[in-house]
């Protein structure tokens, strides 16, 4: 038993690694958003799976809790964070850009109250 | 095997600060920042097992959600820092 939760908890900090070097090399926010967002939630969950088989009911109970409140959270900073960039820098250089035409449509209903109750 | 996790852990932490230090932009900055916490908090995951010690679990939950609370506030005030600017240039 101990095996198998010592291999979680390494395989989560192998993946903890992964995340890391994609924030350090990755060029663009965008990438740099995804290895972060999507890979550490990860990390945390298997190596909290690993920590809950070593410590008992009582040490799992905090990891569960901590651990549904992070696949919660971090998706949606990580959202939150990629539509401020978003509005924020030039997106010509994208090749498919599917935020755009939604982006311009909540534009033009915050501006034009009207237009929102004929639709 | 257990201290081996630690240290990876650790090594992202590490990567995430450089990130927090040189990162082009604030939003760079912000998901580093998130980046660090998420580490050490599999770190004190990890330790607990390591020590067969739940004292410090409690901290898991209230790192996860200040660190939800900082990445909100901060892209929200990306965005309003941007339209102010764009409202003074025009």
């Amino acid at each position: 038993m101990t095996t198998i939760a010592n291999s979680l908890m390494l395989l989560g900090g192998f993946i903890a690694i992964l995340a890391g070097v994609g924030v350090l090399r990755f060029s663009t926010s965008y990438a740099r958003f995804h290895a972060a967002g999507k890979a550490s939630p990860v990390a945390f969950l298997v190596a909290g799976v690993g920590a809950a088989i070593e410590l008992g009911a009582s040490g799992a109970a905090h990891l569960v809790i901590a651990g549904g409140a992070m696949v919660l959270t971090v998706p949606v900073g990580v959202h939150l964070l990629f539509r401020a960039v978003h509005r924020t820098s030039n997106n010509a250089h994208l090749v498919i850009d599917e935020l755009a035409p939604a982006e311009r449509v909540s534009k033009q209903l915050a501006t034009d109250p009207h237009q929102r109750r004929q639709k | 095997m257990i201290v081996a996790a630690i240290c990876f852990f650790g090594i992202a932490g590490l990567c995430g600060t450089y990130r927090l230090l040189v990162g082009p932009s604030l939003a760079d900055r912000v998901m580093a920042l998130d980046l660090v916490l998420i580490s050490l908090m599999g770190a004190i995951a990890v330790d607990s097992a390591r020590r067969n010690d739940t004292t410090y679990l409690v901290l898991l939950v209230v790192i996860a959600i200040i660190g939800f609370t900082a990445t909100a506030a901060a892209s929200k005030f990306i965005e309003h820092e941007h339209d102010q600017s764009v409202e003074v240039a025009t």
